[in-house]
């Protein structure tokens, strides 16, 4: 008799179409990739017209192996603005990291967090080391890439606040290249607590990649990582790009 | 004339451009026949969980998707020709996909789009007409040379990737997920286009469920011997010659809507319908079995996924639609 066949269906076999929306490591869909791909679209061009979005250094981008891109966070606006730097074909595979308690709780949020932010739940409150485990096993797919607001929050002035040690725990000791991105812009069009977005202008500088490989895995290692990267968000800010490399220091 | 007249004399004119059948007395009998076979279930249901005080959960729970479900279908149909096949393309598209995810063939992104574009470019030419014939509803010649194409074109994706590991069976899962699913499933959203496409629609849409409870209800009353016990362990005899017994009866119980259907052509569809719908019904629990699930979904509530409500049709609707082809004519 012949070998049988392997069949693997979806990890979220059993799951309905609507609970399968906060299943996560996201399983492939067609169809959901094609309305993310049309949203998309529609979105780079909105946010061209409405805000005239810019983006400096393109060019720091990694190309051919997984990277996190971490970014001040001051409105809602920004993880698809982040989203909207990279390449289309991309999207489909980058995943800002959203809170779990703020972004998975009702229907509306989550088909909109999962469907059009692609966003991966993160348990910043309960189990933080967990979603950090999830994002380490992404990391370590081609392909994949990771956005992450280190901040933990939306700023309510429109200034950088102090870097969680989260980034550092992920990256400290690794070659993951983490890339340092300042959003300039979106607080004024889209502070805490207002309804709309404004049509303010809105312009993305991204800096070149920074690897914690020298820093020690521990505790300490990770703030001073967490440190770092904020030096280098708030200097990407400035107009200023941090060197290539990054020593212990 | 008096106004009354002149909107008949509209309708009318409609009735000849958008095929008579869609505003037609048969869709209002079979309306009725809906609201009366869900009225009865809903009374027997209520009667055995208040009255007889049996557990009615699961009935309860397939009697409410049949309520979701029946005013999708009719409602589509009712809304005409274009209606009718776009929401047959939808169901076919969903249940290809409840297909990949049950098989694993979802991780191959190319194929899993190719074969969703290919029943999509199904649909389209069920809903244009050939340039030679504009005249005739729907491309025919182009509906049955899809597979050709769709095969093709699956064939090409492991060359374009230049790629052989596990290749033969991404290629066999999406040649049969669009010929059964897509292309054989399709068959049915054609006969929109036929002179009585409503009718026949309706006449399958009816008949086929009915068979399947036929199905269940001899089995349950008189099952004794299994008839495919590794495949369908619940499956009886008794309860196949029942679903077989009623399907013959079943186009005579609806010859009103089977416009031109001799006593020839009612006993084939009888006989089509009596025992396709139970080899469809196989043959989804074969591919179910063999993968290890129970349900290909989860969509309707009380009946697992599209695929399981839709299994038999898919093996009926392409035999009656060349019966009728053959002996009666479509256009």
């Amino acid at each position: 008799m012949m070998e049988t066949w392997d069949y693997k269906p979806t990890d979220d076999f059993d799951k309905t179409p609507i609970e399968r929306l906060s299943v996560f490591p996201r399983q492939p869909d067609m169809f959901w990739y094609g309305v993310r791909f049309v949203v998309h679209v529609f979105l780079r061009a909105w946010l061209k017209v409405y805000h005239r979005y810019r983006v400096k250094g393109r060019e720091h981008l990694p190309k051919d192996q997984p990277f996190v891109m971490v970014a001040n966070h001051s409105s809602h606006l920004d993880a698809l603005c982040l989203l909207s730097a990279l390449p289309l074909t991309s999207i489909q595979k980058t995943y800002p990291a959203a809170a779990k308690d703020y972004f998975f709780t009702t229907l509306p949020k989550v088909a909109f967090s999962a469907i059009v932010v692609n966003a991966m739940p993160f348990d910043r409150k309960e189990n933080p080391r967990e979603s950090l485990d999830v994002c380490r096993e992404l990391l370590a797919t081609p392909g994949h890439a990771l956005i992450l607001f280190p901040e933990g929050t939306r700023s309510t002035t429109g200034e950088l606040a102090p870097f969680k040690p989260g980034i550092g725990f992920l990256t400290a000791g690794t070659n993951i290249p983490v890339v340092p991105c300042y959003l300039d812009g979106a607080y004024r069009a889209w502070p805490k607590g207002a309804w709309i977005p404004r049509p303010r202008k809105l312009v993305l500088r991204i800096g070149a990649p920074l690897s914690f490989a020298d820093f020690p895995a521990d505790k300490d290692g990770a703030k001073r990582v967490a440190a770092a990267l904020e030096e280098a968000v708030r200097n990407v800010g400035r107009g200023f790009s941090p060197p290539l490399t990054w020593g212990a220091g | 004339m008096p106004a009354r007249f002149v909107l008949y004399e509209t309708l009318r004119l409609c009735d000849c451009e958008t095929h008579a059948v869609f505003e037609s007395q048969v869709i209002r009998i079979y309306l009725a026949i809906a609201v009366g076979i869900l009225a009865f279930a809903g009374t027997a249901i209520v009667l055995l969980k208040f009255v007889f005080k049996k557990n009615a959960e699961h009935a309860w729970r397939s009697f409410r998707g049949w309520l979701i479900m029946i005013p999708l279908i009719v409602g589509a149909i009712l809304l005409g020709r274009e209606a009718t096949i776009i929401f047959l393309g939808l169901v076919a598209l969903y249940g290809f996909t409840e297909f990949a995810r049950a098989t694993g063939l979802y991780r191959d992104w190319l194929i899993t789009g190719l074969v969703s574009l290919g029943i999509i470019a199904l649909t389209v030419f069920t809903l244009i007409s050939s340039p030679e014939e504009p005249r005739v509803l729907g491309w025919y010649g182009m509906f049955m040379a899809l597979p050709v194409y769709v095969v093709a074109g699956i064939l090409l994706m492991p060359i374009l990737r230049d790629r052989t590991k596990g290749q033969l069976q991404v290629i066999a899962l999406g040649v049969v997920g669009f010929a059964y699913i897509g292309w054989m499933f399709g068959h049915l959203a054609f006969l929109a286009n036929g002179r009585n496409g409503a009718g026949c629609i309706l006449f399958l849409l009816f008949a086929v469920p009915l068979c399947d409870v036929a199905a269940f209800t001899f089995g349950k009353l008189l099952g004794r011997h299994k008839m495919r016990p590794n495949i369908s362990p619940n499956k009886t005899w008794e309860g196949s010659l029942g679903a077989f017994a009623v399907g013959m009866a079943l186009p005579w119980v609806f010859r009103f809507s089977l416009e031109g259907f001799g006593t020839r052509e009612l006993i084939l569809a009888g006989v089509i319908v009596g025992i396709g719908s139970q080899l469809g019904d196989l043959s989804i629990s074969v591919i179910k079995r063999d993968i290890g699930i129970k349900d290909m979904g989860t969509l309707i509530e009380g009946h697992g996924g599209v695929l399981d409500r839709i299994d038999s049709l898919i093996y009926v609707a392409p035999l009656f639609f060349h019966m009728t082809r053959f002996f009666v004519g479509i256009q």
